[in-house]
């Protein structure tokens, strides 16, 4: 009769251990991949600064059409 | 310390983030199949039980560690109350659930490496402690990580 044996205690250790650090390996490519190319620093301060002079901009115009048409006019 | 984490991450704290995040959560569901092998749920002829349990403390302790790191990437940049405060208004609800689970997740941790090391009495709980982390893990990852990735 031909029985299957498992590998020895020690090549299981070395098999799953492996099998976790191939796991990392492709999670790491996969992710990055679906990311892209990403930006640097100083690309995405200037974006977040460029992002929060926009919304001032905006929070000024709102504040100065408020104050134009809430006056009891004149 | 946002100076530190942007000097590590070198700005690109969300994208490490999302990368490390996620390959925690790739860990953490091989670390439910090495279980369910120590627990003789899955027999696999390759893998004996003593070997699953062995790998499953390993990576474990790994996993937590980049956990743990990504944990303190998030608290230290973006905040508890910052973190809801600051998201754009519909993502609100988004982010309280992700600072919810992310918390509780860290609770789990403690409470698995206090039955695990000091309360073992406690060890009948390990299966469902186990499985409320990778729950927990999963909507952490699922409300941030995986919102980056294809919420745009």
């Amino acid at each position: 009769m031909n029985v299957a044996t498992a590998p020895s205690y020690r090549a299981q250790l070395i098999g799953s251990l492996v099998a976790a650090v191939l796991i990392v390996a492709i999670a790491v490519i996969a992710v990055t991949l679906a990311i892209g190319p990403g930006l640097d620093a100083t690309e995405l301060r200037e974006r977040q600064e460029l992002q929060e002079e926009r919304r001032e901009q905006r929070q000024e115009r709102r504040e100065d059409l408020q104050g134009d048409s809430g006056g009891p006019g004149g | 310390m946002e100076d530190f984490v942007d000097g590590v991450t070198k700005g690109n704290v969300s994208q490490v983030k999302t990368v490390l995040a996620s390959v925690v959560l790739a860990l953490a569901m091989y670390q439910v199949a090495l279980m369910a092998v120590a627990y003789g749920k899955l027999r696999v002829p390759f893998l004996k039980p003593k070997a699953a349990t062995f790998t499953h403390r390993a990576v474990g302790d790994a996993a937590v560690a980049v956990g743990v790191f990504v944990a303190f990437l998030c608290y230290s940049y973006f905040g508890i109350g910052d973190g809801i405060e600051h998201a754009r208004d519909e993502e609100t609800g988004r982010a309280t659930i992700h600072v919810v689970s992310g918390s509780l997740f860290v609770v789990a941790v403690l409470a698995k490496v206090v039955v695990v090391r000091w309360w073992r009495s406690l060890g009948r709980f390990l299966p469902a402690l186990g499985l409320t982390m990778f729950s927990l893990f999963s909507v952490a990852w699922l409300t941030s990580a995986g919102n980056y990735l294809w919420g745009g």
